[in-house]
């Protein structure tokens, strides 16, 4: 797969919520060839500390237009000196990157767990599902967060007139507890269904408890560190199971950051 | 003026210039074929190869710190054998000069490595990674004695250019220079990573799973250019590798002047793929507006204040 290093142009930052960003920038090569799961590598800084690049899940891709965009929100140093970038300037993009999701056949229901941040990748996964979508198909989104002000893209999944369920934990917004129990009931109403999931490594390890139990395929995308992008330096080992006990370890950042339930041990 | 001449000698090694990638930095160097023009490079280093293939440490293997980073892969690699069938023909479709880095237990372990590449076409040199723990529990590099056995035992095997790659992490570093040389060391890569660790002070947990790992990036440039700068006093005909947060032209230069004679690129390479071939283009420039001949003068050229 095709990835390019390039300066992207700073189009928008584009308020989504309080502290919720959409960034746009121009990136025709990544824009044109980006696929849902994927990411880029981004450093708005010329700095050495913060010295790493930052993985971003793409959010969206507009072939036509050159331009993707990434979610993010102020909570650091790095994301400060994102915040700062000026419309009209440059910075270092790297992508697109890694395996992306993969559409499951043979199911009715596309089931899309997002928790919290996690819901970028998936927004995009479920814009191009659904123009793929056979007439006997549904997706299903399930969002997720410990509050309100922490759901992500919930607009975007209901304009593409999929069904949502939003869990929070302190119950500010829909079911008051965790969104693998929405899950959980989800996987009780008699559909074939998929499961493809993104969130926090602890929400996505019962995502896949719940799907190998229940025998549904399964995807979920991992997040760890991630500097080089391109499987040099090992750092973002996944540890993985073959289906005859042996142990190892994948690169998160080109195996992934999209793995199969099966395939990740997490203990 | 005419192109200026950016090629070094590391001993019998000629390279065309001197800007090298690090071992464990570049992968196998493939990882970055489709992003960096590999024959730009003056030497590619590949990851350290032992005899057989590690799986690496458990994650967390990463960690950053203020300018530099903290890695404990834990050796991860294919093994030597895998290297030479699957790897090394890919490899040998490009010109860069190869340098295998390898690891091992024991100095026995390392000369197996190092015996088995011998056997082999395309390389053009050996990196030993010294840093690996030795059977008495402390890395190669950290004494004079355990340096030289893993040396004289590898020089033993093999008549590929060789190069001790040392930290500084055993205090003095010119006896542990030395002693590598007499064993047969044909230049020296300086420095290693330096021992590091880090706390989540929230968690109360350690960030790496290996608790300790490996310091690097421009966070260690100011202990690998002392290094460099002290080597070349106790040993200055032997040909040195400066290595140690090289991140600009500025960095490149800084480590000539001191007396290296060809420098890598490591941490620098997660900042932009295309560093390492970029600084040779800045080299270059550099060389032509001051109108030096060969980048060669500038070895060891530094200096005092007044």
């Amino acid at each position: 797969m095709a990835s390019w290093e390039l300066q992207a142009v700073v189009v928008e930052h584009r308020q989504r919520a309080p502290n919720q960003y959409e960034l746009i920038l121009h990136a025709p090569p990544i824009a044109q060839t980006a696929q849902p799961g994927q990411y880029v590598l981004v450093r708005p800084m010329e700095t050495l500390a913060p010295l790493w690049r930052r993985p971003y899940s793409i959010l969206r891709a507009n072939p036509d237009k050159g331009v993707i965009s990434i979610f993010y929100s102020v909570q650091s140093q790095f994301t400060e000196l994102l915040s700062l970038k000026p419309l009209g300037s440059q910075m270092s993009v790297l992508g697109p990157l890694g395996h992306g999701f993969q559409r499951e056949q043979g199911v009715q229901r596309h089931i899309l767990v997002a928790g919290g941040f996690g819901a970028p990748p998936l927004s995009f996964f479920a814009s191009r599902l659904v123009s793929a979508l056979s007439p006997d198909e549904q997706i299903l989104i399930l969002a997720g967060a410990r509050r309100r002000d922490l759901l992500v893209g919930l607009d975007e999944f209901r304009a593409l007139g999929a069904e949502v369920r939003i869990a929070t934990e302190d119950g500010s917004q829909g079911y008051a507890g965790r969104v693998t129990d929405l899950l959980s009931e989800a996987l009780c109403e008699p559909l074939p269904s998929a499961v493809y999931a993104c969130g926090p490594n602890r929400m996505l390890q019962m995502v896949c408890e719940i799907c190998l139990v229940g025998r549904v395929p399964c995807q979920v995308s991992v997040e760890t560190p991630m500097p080089c992008g391109v499987g040099a330096c090992l750092g973002c080992a996944v540890k993985v199971r073959a289906p005859n006990g042996a142990i190892w370890y994948k690169r998160a950042c080109t195996d992934g950051p999209v793995f199969r339930a099966e395939e990740v041990d997490w203990e | 003026m005419s192109r200026p001449d950016l090629s070094v000698n590391l001993g019998q090694l000629r390279l065309p210039n001197p800007i090298m990638v690090a071992s464990g930095t570049f992968g196998y160097g493939l990882e970055y074929e489709r992003l960096v023009d590999l024959n730009q490079l003056g030497a590619l280093v590949v990851r350290s190869l032992t005899l057989r293939p590690q799986v690496g440490n458990a994650p967390l293997r990463l960690a950053e710190t203020p300018a530099g980073m903290l890695n404990a892969i834990g050796l991860q690699n294919e093994g030597v054998e895998a290297f030479i069938l699957e790897t090394l023909p890919r490899l040998r479709a490009y010109s860069v000069p190869l340098i295998v880095s390898i690891a091992g237990e024991s100095p026995e372990e390392y000369a197996q490595v190092a015996e088995r590449l011998q056997r082999t076409s395309g390389l053009a040199g050996l990196e030993l990674n010294l840093a690996c723990p030795s059977p008495s529990h402390r890395a190669f590099d950290t004494a004079p004695q355990l340096t030289a056995e893993v040396v004289r035992a590898v020089r033993q095997t093999t008549d590929l250019p060789l190069f001790a790659k040392l930290s500084a992490n055993g205090g003095d570093l010119v006896p542990i220079a030395q002693s590598a040389v007499e064993a047969g060391a044909d230049g020296l890569t300086l420095i290693h990573s330096v021992a590091g660790l880090a706390v989540n002070p929230h968690t109360r947990r350690f960030r790496l799973a290996s608790r300790v790992g490996h310091l690097t990036g421009p966070a260690i440039k100011p202990i690998a250019l002392c290094a460099v700068w002290q080597v070349r006093q106790a040993l200055p005909e032997v040909p040195l590798i400066g290595v140690g947060g090289i991140t600009s032209l500025d960095d490149v230069l800084e480590f000539l002047l001191v007396g290296a004679t060809a420098v890598q690129v490591g941490t620098g390479n997660y900042l932009c793929a295309t560093l390492s071939t970029d600084l040779v283009g800045a080299l270059t420039d550099y060389l032509t507006q001051n109108e030096i001949g060969t980048v060669r003068e500038l070895v060891g050229a530094v200096r005092d204040v007044m």
